[in-house]
């Protein structure tokens, strides 16, 4: 094995010798550069390998052929091998990728990169205080030089505060290191640890100096002015360098110190951790700077990184795993975002609507993004659940919620810019130019985090039980995304067919209705999508991803697998939603309620695993640890999904204005995944257990009030996929509501509900959708007297709006009946009342899309339009069979239901004879009444076509104008504002009280950010000042007056 | 004005923090530590005279061979920080003549500051100075030169060849220090010599002539980087 | 009240001079006395860096006639701790290093924008 120290050698006998060798051009130079560090990655690499797979013991190194503390030495172990692989892989990607820039500064330029990365690795690996020093000054100025790398005065700006903030620093730490030796008589880290060093006379002190030296090389908040310009200002390929080279080599210093520097430490760093995360993610939010935004973002998760540092002790053998797959997550992804942003050159975020003209490089930008937040199949992922698991268990909740709250502020800016960047306009934007050396690093970095990811699951027990067969087949619909649309659906669903056929027989029946909602359905929503045309790039992966995402929650049997299934669900259907028009807020808003809800769901799981020894998920049966707040965050993580009051407002925009195939995929089915999860919370509370009756009474008002508001706003709306979406958000309150009774009727009358809506909601999005296509509007009052030409998508719509008020002979009924024995059984009749009342404002808008859409005039351009496409016909009209079926023997699945409730929820309260269910209110048989009303139906329709058929038929044309033109066309539309009365009535009802909440919260976080930032002033003597300061209140507050 | 208290305020803090580091010290009367090593075996095991240069050289070598670093990364970065666009490497200026009393003072010192320095580096390990002395000590005769005739033309290709072939030369006697003796930048790659001779000390004197001549080269390129980026201006 | 020996002195103008860079470093607008401020902090640092390998009564650390006539050619009990006075010319060269580099920022800073005021260079910022 080559010893390290030849990382040394090589590295300096290549920089001296250049002075003579450049005569052979800047190619020859740049290519031996790149082949010294080729070598010295070679040389970790083979410690790591050893280390790894074989049996290889730390390894010390002796300079001067003495024995240490006389003599200089380095430590070559497990740790130092990873870190030193990992800063001269990096150097060796980012050598590749700035060998243009540098080989335009000439040789100089290259050994100044070289030397950098090996003073890199001896800060890594050396034993010896002063040493330490010396190392980091060569590094430090080879950044300070670097910088230049970039011209400009905004690069000498900020290189020369660079200069100014480093140089305080590392007077402090000299003053330390130098005191050290005075009070220890030596310089060596292992003698500091022996002698413990912090119990001589004013150790404390001289640890402070070379802590808080080493601290601020990390750049805490809001120390770290002077490193937001260096992101900002430099190279973006060199940026990469300092992310994640410069900064992984400080942690290791910081954790290298830590060993001598007392236990009492650990608190002080993890506190100033979380404030750099959470200072530096929150201002993040108001950057329109990209590279100075990846700046706050690299600077808030070294942070992290400190706050994981200082609870070693606590986290224990957890720590490097955790460590380290946050640590590599964000080394990758951020050398990943910061080279795009090289290649992009886009520096303002809207800017990088461009980087979609080269799709690949949207992909590449995604799976960075989505690796920093941490989801799966990321190491991140797993390294999150891991942190926050053993920082629950250990009692620190605060902790938990503070770093949950720092990491949505991370996903605010960042989604915001992904979302710039896949939907703001970029006609008028110049294409940008690819290099190939620029790309490949890229490429490998993103392939890293792949493969990082899926070795990281495989490390620990329960995270290598996870299934990634679904994954990979979204890995496979990536890869075939180049054919036509016809050949990847039918693949799609196949698979999905497939899937489901293997995936059954495991299954018991109370996840089986949802796994044929979330895949039955899914195939059936599928199939409309043979009515594109093109390739519809993007679109399979992404809407298998939410599947893959959905058979992963039902077929979860821990937490982690949960939680996993919850993630790739959260993702994919985000994609889904941002692929509609005019979709980006509502898909940001999606994306940050997921979040939030995630994360709630995180800290209950977190919460539940308490003193138990498994994290399998029958552990939200018995929680032990502050039960009633753990389900209090599962309701509300799983009612974010379930869109219910207060947490509602993403959905309207994100179904109103999604694709039409993809609206029924988000309503239809995928609100059942929250619908699942309150449902598992309510099972886990039990039926019995009254201290959780305050829970499910405040969520039956919950539903209720989402029902009413829910269909109040349907009423108003004026496009037709709005309508529907809000008329969701109403029918999820009926099932919230039914569930929270807790008793046989009201989860009968849920569930129940659960199947109603997923039939009828898809009917009617995909047929509505499906006009839409044709008729190129949402607006209603831009349609009427479709049924003329579109028969079928009318008669689908009726049945489907029948279906959903809930009257007879139609299966809402079924749903209706159950639910009104229940509230009379359960007495909550003023919650009960008010459904009762949302049932009739149904009726308000339901009536709209038949008279709207379908009846009165035909519009003049609409009046060659087609019929609705076969291949949204064909699942329409299977669902309406499903409607019919279930109408008509509605036993057929309700009593099945009725087994799976009953032992959760024991069936005293109905009772079933034949197809007859009886309670102690009456009885109902589905299919006579569906008998008898079809029978009425007929009778009167017959009596009406035989008293009409005399009549004169009014032809569209009949009509005189007064020879007035209206200046808005619409509103001459019968169905325009036609419940201007009703909104005068109701007006306070409507007010989006909810909305101006979250925006009220938005503002004050923004202000917060702006005003906050304004201490970043541009002057490098404010950052001196800041830093000083920095020392000065650390030290007043750790070592006291 | 509050900006003014505030840095009042900050500088009273420090000098309050530094009056407890100030405490901290008492004063020593004997050696502890790896100092008493230092002391008691430097001269047999290391065999130079000054213990400082066996420090510096020897056990602390690895420091120096930073120090060394440090030097070529500043000229290296000043190299191509302060070059200069084609036009102006080509424009010269005419600066005005200096005092009659320099020149001549500049011929007659010039050969005796280089014979100085040349004598304080080879001499490192036996009497105060070395390797950084003596290179600051030639770099000055070098200043001096500047100083005489700011016209004058310093030839890069010495100072790059100088630097260069010391540089490496300094890495590759370390590495026989892995080959020959106990370990990178061991000195008793040779025998070590009569203590307290010129030739004695086992490799240090090589390694502070390298070290003497790269430093003396470092600096008076830098030297020669500022006096030509005059032609920017 | 401590015996004001040497060490202490030294010591004390060590710090002194420190203080005095800090209160150069963030009270001066032009670059170059920034500089001047820091190469003061530098000197400051120095000092005490060989103050506290000052031992009272001893001589240099080089083993010559001076130091075997001492004590019985007992090198230990004759000389000051070296250790300091090797680090300190590891400092000073590094110190050369930041000042020449910072120079040479400044002479560019100069000719960007003819200015060397400090709070001039604030063109990122927030």
């Amino acid at each position: 094995m080559v010893t390290p120290i030849f990382i040394v050698a090589i590295a300096l006998g290549v920089g001296f010798s250049i002075g003579v060798l450049n005569k052979l051009g800047k190619n020859f130079t740049g290519g031996l550069v790149l082949a010294a560090i080729t070598f010295m990655t070679f040389i970790s690499y083979q410690w790591f390998y050893a280390f790894t797979f074989g049996e290889q013991t730390p390894t010390y190194v002796y300079t001067a052929g003495f024995k240490p503390p006389f003599s200089i030495n380095l430590l070559m172990g497990q740790y130092e091998a990873i870190i030193t692989l990992m800063i001269n892989s990096i150097g060796l990607l980012g050598g590749i990728y700035m060998f243009n820039s540098l080989k335009e500064r000439g040789s100089n330029a290259q050994v100044v990169y070289l030397i950098l990365i090996m003073a890199l690795n001896v800060i890594v690996m050396t034993r010896d205080v002063f040493n330490l020093f010396v190392f980091l000054e060569i590094s430090s100025i080879a950044i300070a030089g670097l910088i230049l790398l970039e011209k400009g005065t905004r690069s000498m700006g900020a290189g020369f505060k660079y200069v100014l903030a480093t140089s305080i620093i590392s007077s402090i730490l000299l003053i330390g290191i130098i005191f050290s030796y005075f009070i220890t008589g030596t310089l060596n880290v292992d003698d500091f640890i022996s002698l413990s060093i912090s119990t001589y006379k004013g150790g404390a002190i001289v640890v402070f100096l070379i802590m808080i030296a080493v601290i601020l090389e990390l750049k805490p908040f809001p120390a770290n002015g002077w490193g937001l310009d260096v992101y900002e200002g430099s190279d973006p390929g060199f940026s990469a360098i300092i992310s994640g080279a410069s900064a992984t080599a400080s942690l290791y210093v910081l954790y290298k110190i830590m060993a001598f520097a007392g236990v009492e430490w650990n608190y002080y760093i993890s506190l100033i951790g979380i404030v750099t995360f959470v200072g530096s993610n929150l201002l993040g939010i108001k950057q329109e700077n990209t590279r100075r935004m990846l700046g706050y973002s690299s600077i808030g998760q070294v942070g992290l990184l400190m706050v994981i540092l200082g609870f070693k002790d606590i986290l224990g053998e957890n720590t490097p795993y955790i460590f380290f797959g946050i640590l590599i997550s964000h080394y990758l992804a951020k050398a990943g975002l910061f080279w795009l942003s090289g290649i992009v050159r886009a520096k303002g975020l809207k800017e990088w609507a461009v980087i979609r003209k080269k799709p690949f490089f949207l992909f590449l930008m995604g799976t960075f993004i989505f690796a920093l937040i941490g989801f799966p199949p990321f190491p991140s992922f797993f390294a999150k659940w891991t942190l926050v698991m053993d920082l629950v268990q250990s009692g620190n909740i605060v902790w938990v919620a503070a770093i949950l709250f720092g990491s949505i502020m991370e996903a605010v800016y960042l989604f915001r810019w992904f979302g710039y960047a896949i939907k703001e306009e970029n006609k008028h934007l110049e294409d940008f130019k690819i290099e190939i050396h620029k790309i490949i690093p890229v490429w490998i970095v993103a392939i890293a985090l792949y493969g990082f990811g899926y070795f990281v699951s495989q490390l620990t027990e329960v995270s290598s039980t996870i299934n990634f067969i679904p994954f990979a087949f979204v890995i496979l619909l990536f890869a075939i995304d180049f054919l036509p649309i016809f050949v990847k659906n039918t693949v799609a669903i196949l698979g999905m067919a497939f899937y489901f056929y293997t995936i059954y027989p495991q299954l018991d029946n109370f996840r089986l209705i949802f796994e044929v909602i979330f895949i039955v359905g899914g195939i059936l929503a599928l199939i409309a999508g043979y009515a594109y045309k093109g390739k519809r790039e993007g679109f399979y992966p992404v809407a298998i991803l939410m599947y893959a995402g959905l058979t992963g929650i039902i077929e979860a049997k821990t937490t982690l697998e949960f939680f996993y299934g919850w993630e790739l669900m959260t993702a994919g259907s985000y994609f889904l939603i941002i692929r509609g028009h005019r979709s980006m807020p509502h898909g940001l808003s999606y994306m940050l309620f997921s979040l939030g809800g995630a994360y709630a769901i995180l800290a209950a799981f977190g919460i539940a695993s308490v003193g138990q020894d498994s994290i399998s998920m029958s552990i939200i049966n018995n929680i032990q640890y502050i039960p009633t707040w753990a389900y209090a965050l599962l309701i509300v993580g799983f009612l974010t999904k379930t869109a219910s009051v207060g947490l509602h407002i993403w959905l309207p925009g994100a179904h109103g204005e999604a694709e039409s195939d993809v609206s029924p995929m988000v309503s239809a089915i995928l609100l059942k995944a929250g619908v699942f999860g309150v449902a598992l919370t309510l099972i886990g509370m039990g039926a019995e257990n009254n201290q959780y009756s305050v829970l499910a009474y405040t969520l039956g008002w919950i539903g209720a009030i989402t029902a009413l508001v829910g269909n109040l706003m349907a009423v108003f709306q004026e496009d037709a996929k709005r309508l529907l979406a809000y008329s969701s958000i109403g029918q999820l309150g009926y099932i919230v509501f039914g569930l929270a009774m807790m008793t046989h009727l009201g989860w009968l009358g849920g569930f129940s509900y659960v199947i109603n809506h997923f039939l009828y909601k898809a009917i009617l999005f995909l047929t509505i959708g499906a006009v839409v296509l044709r008729v190129g509007t949402h607006n209603m009052y831009e349609m009427g007297g479709l049924i003329k030409r579109m028969p079928l998508a009318f008669i689908a719509v009726l049945i489907g709006i029948i279906a959903l008020s809930g009257v007879p002979p139609l299966s809402g009924f079924t749903g209706k009946w159950l639910f009104y024995n229940a509230v009379l059984d359960k007495g909550w009749y003023l919650q009960g009342a008010i459904m009762f009342f949302s049932g009739g404002i149904a009726f308000l808008y339901l009536w709209r899309l038949i008279h709207t859409v379908f009846l009165g005039q035909l519009k003049d351009n609409h009046r060659t339009v087609k019929e609705i496409s076969i291949w949204f016909l064909i699942p329409i009209y299977t669902l309406i069979v499903g409607i019919l079926v279930y109408s008509a023997k509605p036993q057929w699945i309700l009593q099945p239901l009725a087994e799976i409730i009953a032992p959760f929820f024991p069936s005293n309260q109905l009772v079933w004879n034949g197809g007859t269910a009886i309670s102690h209110y009456g009885n109902w048989a589905g299919t006579m009444v569906m008998a008898i009303i079809g029978i009425a139906f007929l009778a009167v329709l017959g009596v009406q076509l035989i008293s009409t058929r005399k009549a004169h038929k009014v032809k569209q044309f009949d009509i005189t104008y007064a020879g007035e033109r209206p200046e808005r066309p619409e509103t001459t539309h019968v169905a325009y504002n036609v419940f201007e009365g009703l909104y005068k009535a109701m007006w306070p009802a409507t007010i989006p009280l909810v909305e101006t909440f979250w925006n009220k919260i938005t503002n004050y976080l923004h202000d917060t950010a702006g005003f906050t930032r304004r201490i970043y002033s541009g002057n490098g003597q404010a950052y001196m000042l800041h830093i000083v300061f920095f020392i000065l209140v650390t030290y007043l507050v750790i070592i006291g007056g | 004005m509050l900006k003014n208290t505030l840095i009042a305020l900050v500088i009273a803090v420090l000098a309050y923090m530094f009056y407890n580091v100030y405490n901290t010290y008492e004063t020593r009367t004997s050696l502890s530590g790896v100092a008493e090593y230092y002391a008691t075996n430097a001269a047999k095991e290391v065999g130079a005279a000054n213990i400082v240069t066996s420090i510096v050289v020897t056990y602390r070598g690895f420091d120096t061979l930073g120090e060394v670093t440090i030097l070529f990364l500043t000229a290296s970065i000043i190299s191509f920080f302060l070059k200069l666009k084609e036009e102006d490497e080509n424009k010269s200026i005419k600066h005005g003549i200096t005092s009659e009393l320099l020149i001549t003072a500049s011929q007659v010192l010039v050969p005796i500051i280089f014979l100085f320095g040349i004598y304080v580096f080879i001499n490192g390990h036996l009497t105060p100075g070395g390797g950084f002395q003596g290179g600051a000590i030639i770099a000055t005769g070098v200043a001096l030169m500047i100083m005489a005739n700011p016209n004058i033309r310093i030839n890069n290709h010495v100072i790059h060849w100088v630097e260069s072939i010391s540089g490496v030369a300094f890495v590759i006697v370390g590495l026989f220090g892995i080959v020959l003796a106990g370990g990178f930048l061991d000195n008793r790659i040779s025998g070590l010599g009569e203590f307290g001779t010129l030739f004695s000390a086992g490799a240090i004197p090589i390694i502070y002539s390298f070290i003497g001549l790269k430093v003396g080269a470092e600096i008076s390129n830098i030297l020669n980087k500022y006096q030509k980026s005059q032609k920017e201006l | 009240m401590e015996q004001l020996d040497l060490g202490h002195i030294s010591l004390a103008i060590g710090f002194l001079l420190i203080l005095i860079g800090f209160w150069g470093l963030l009270t001066q607008k032009n670059i170059i006395k920034i500089i001047v401020a820091f190469t003061i902090l530098d000197t400051g640092i120095n000092i005490l860096i060989v103050s506290l390998g000052y031992i009272v009564g001893k001589t240099a650390p080089i083993v010559d006639n001076s130091v075997e006539q001492l004590e019985n050619h007992n090198v230990v009990n004759s000389i000051v701790d070296p250790v300091p006075q090797a680090l300190v010319l590891t400092a000073i060269v590094i110190g050369f290093g930041v000042t020449a580099l910072m120079l040479a920022y400044a002479m560019k800073l100069f000719n960007a924008k003819k200015t060397l005021e400090i709070n001039k260079f604030n063109d990122l910022k927030w």
